[in-house]
């Protein structure tokens, strides 16, 4: 009945209005979009025009958003103001965010495929409450566990540390990933993995060898989904990194842009251009991925 | 698909030894500090002793926090928040959603990454441009030919703060309408083009209907999102003016955390506490609503 459909093309355009039959909606539709198009985008333009003006020409724009004259010195500007007025750079921000999110992302993927290896495979005493338990911890908001963690990491003698923002990130990962994996491993057939067995492969094997690269696809939103939430993550590493040094990107920033003295406007948007910028890139790279990743781990969930 | 075979191989003391990396991090960073949680709000401390559980006080940080009146407006406030999130947002989502479908776009793809992008931004990059236009000198009042400063006032900082949080969380919610109208039957919008049926009609009794499941994931996936709202109230308006912007998290954070606040963490654990049974009474609820449907 249903008929076939190209999965992710533009096969809307087979069906719908048409300017010829319903010229006033047609052109309403028009207008809807591009005003929508117009506020998502005007921020980060007018940011980015912010971070290109002259001091001369800081308010005399055109439409708010093409700049009078344009120069790269407010990067520099704002470079140098983090560097001496907060004692951090952005190339040590940078460093601290790669650092808590790659490894918190990788030991993440690694636990969960292990725990969704064994869900997936074997029977065993209290699997599906382990599991529900797991990922029912979802929903919970992680300010809940903010003061309890502070007092553990103390305890650990892990405050100030990237590890205590590593582990409270593997801890919100974990539940995510091994829902999507879990599922993504069932779907495996187990012949695949049986044949392997009888060639004399260990289950790690057979994990690593078969399981993994054929999960590639879920991994690869795992990665994506994971990213974002750990990348941009701000309370923990507000509360748990008090060190200006091993400060990741989102609270330093707040700390650069957001504190109570008001920056010059240009170094305040290169500021804020700089954390944007290599999200940008890497959207823009990834970008059907993103947008794939983002709505499967929904729909998972 | 494969039900019958996925537990071949049967009981195994492995299948434990798989479990145990994930549930370490579960056990010590996730279920500990949710049990630890629940008993800190009946103790006074600070965040600088070294024992914690030494001055036990029973329900007197619920009496501290229950006589704050801007306890009463974070409350209002998250709901707010959540309710804008689930409403507001999920409409103007769902309607752009449905434009884009009917409208034959030639750049949908381009225009649905557009609308989606600021999801992968950081809340506090966001927030901090956003901060710097709404200010009195800034460029939203230059546009509206306006002086008014946006967010120290009392009733409207939240509804800004409200509307860059859903600024930057339209798209996702419309991705997400836009992958659920993929699955609606094309030929049963036609057949009711020979009906003579008008865009309204098909709108409200075709297309809608059919993607009810993506407007329940967007509305919960709204709900959890919003109720741990902290970055944006943060970053644009710290709870101001004089806490009248203030979140159930921002609250929590001003009586825990903040170096202009109390350091009553015994309160601030309280409103975790409160927040952690909100939590539980929307599982409870989803679960009551499944099972209803179900049977």
């Amino acid at each position: 009945m249903r008929r076939k459909r190209k999965p992710s093309g533009d096969r809307t355009a087979s069906y719908g209005i048409s300017y010829r039959r319903n010229p006033g909606f047609f052109i309403l539709t028009r207008i809807i979009i591009l005003v929508s198009v117009i506020v998502i985008l005007f921020p980060i333009l007018y940011i980015f025009s912010l971070s290109l003006r002259t001091e001369k020409t800081m308010y005399q724009d055109t439409f708010f958003i093409v700049p009078k004259a344009v120069t790269h010195k407010n990067y520099i500007a704002a470079w140098e103001y983090a560097k001496v007025r907060l004692n951090v750079t952005f190339l040590q921000m940078f460093r601290n965010s790669i650092i808590c999110t790659v490894s918190a992302i990788v030991l993440a993927i690694l636990f969960a495929s292990l725990g969704s290896f064994s869900f997936s495979n074997f029977k065993f005493k209290g699997k599906e409450l382990t599991f529900t338990t797991i990922i029912a911890s979802y929903v919970v908001p992680p300010q809940v566990l903010l003061i309890p963690l502070f007092f553990i990491m103390k305890r650990l003698g892990i405050l100030n540390n990237y590890l205590a923002v590593i582990f409270p990130y593997m801890g919100f990962s974990i539940p995510i990933a091994t829902l999507i994996l879990r599922s993504f491993f069932e779907q495996i057939p187990h012949e695949i993995k049986e044949a392997a067995k009888i060639d004399g492969a260990r289950d790690f094997q057979v994990l690593l060898r078969i399981v993994l690269p054929l999960a590639a696809p879920a991994i690869a939103s795992c990665i994506i989904l994971l990213f974002l939430e750990t990348w941009n993550e701000f309370i923990y590493a507000l509360v748990f990194l008090q060190n200006p040094e091993i400060q990741t990107i989102p609270v330093a920033i707040a700390r650069i842009a957001g504190g109570k003295f008001r920056l010059p406007l240009g170094t305040y948007g290169a500021a804020i251009m700089i954390t944007v910028i290599p999200v940008l890139v890497v959207f823009m790279l990834f970008q059907k991925w993103f947008i794939a990743g983002m709505t499967m781990g929904a729909v998972k969930g | 698909m494969f039900q019958s075979e996925i537990y071949a191989w049967g009981i195994k003391r492995r299948a434990y030894l798989y479990l145990v990396p994930s549930l370490l991090i579960f056990l010590v960073f996730v279920l500990t500090p949710v049990v630890f949680s629940l008993t800190l709000s009946f103790y006074n401390f600070t965040g600088f002793d070294a024992n914690i559980f030494k001055e036990y006080v029973g329900f007197k940080n619920y009496g501290t926090l229950f006589a704050d009146k801007y306890f009463w407006i974070s409350v209002r406030n998250t709901i707010y928040f959540v309710g804008a999130s689930i409403s507001i947002q999920v409409a103007i989502a769902l309607f752009l959603a449905i434009i884009i479908f009917i409208g034959r776009f030639r750049l949908s793809i381009l225009i649905r990454t557009i609308i989606f992008f600021p999801g992968v931004l950081a809340p506090v990059s966001v927030s901090l441009a956003w901060r710097r236009m709404l200010e009195q000198d800034g460029v939203i009042n230059q546009i509206l030919g306006m002086n008014f400063s946006w967010l120290s006032s009392v009733q409207l900082a939240i509804w800004c703060v409200i509307f860059v949080s859903i600024w930057q969380w339209v798209g996702y919610n419309l991705v997400i309408f836009y992958a659920g109208l993929q699955s609606i039957d094309i030929e049963m919008l036609e057949a009711a083009d020979v009906d003579g049926a008008g865009w309204l009609t098909k709108i409200t009794r075709i297309i809608i209907p059919s993607i009810v499941p993506a407007i329940v994931l967007n509305v919960i996936l709204n709900l959890i999102g919003s109720f741990r709202v902290f970055d944006v109230v943060y970053v644009l308006t710290r709870g101001g003016p004089v806490h009248n912007s203030e979140v159930l998290t921002t609250i929590m954070f001003y009586y825990s955390f903040s170096a202009y606040g109390p350091n009553k963490m015994g309160v601030g654990s309280a409103v975790a506490v409160i927040m952690f049974f909100v939590v539980i009474l929307f599982g409870v609820a989803r679960i009551l609503y499944m099972e209803k449907r179900g049977s």
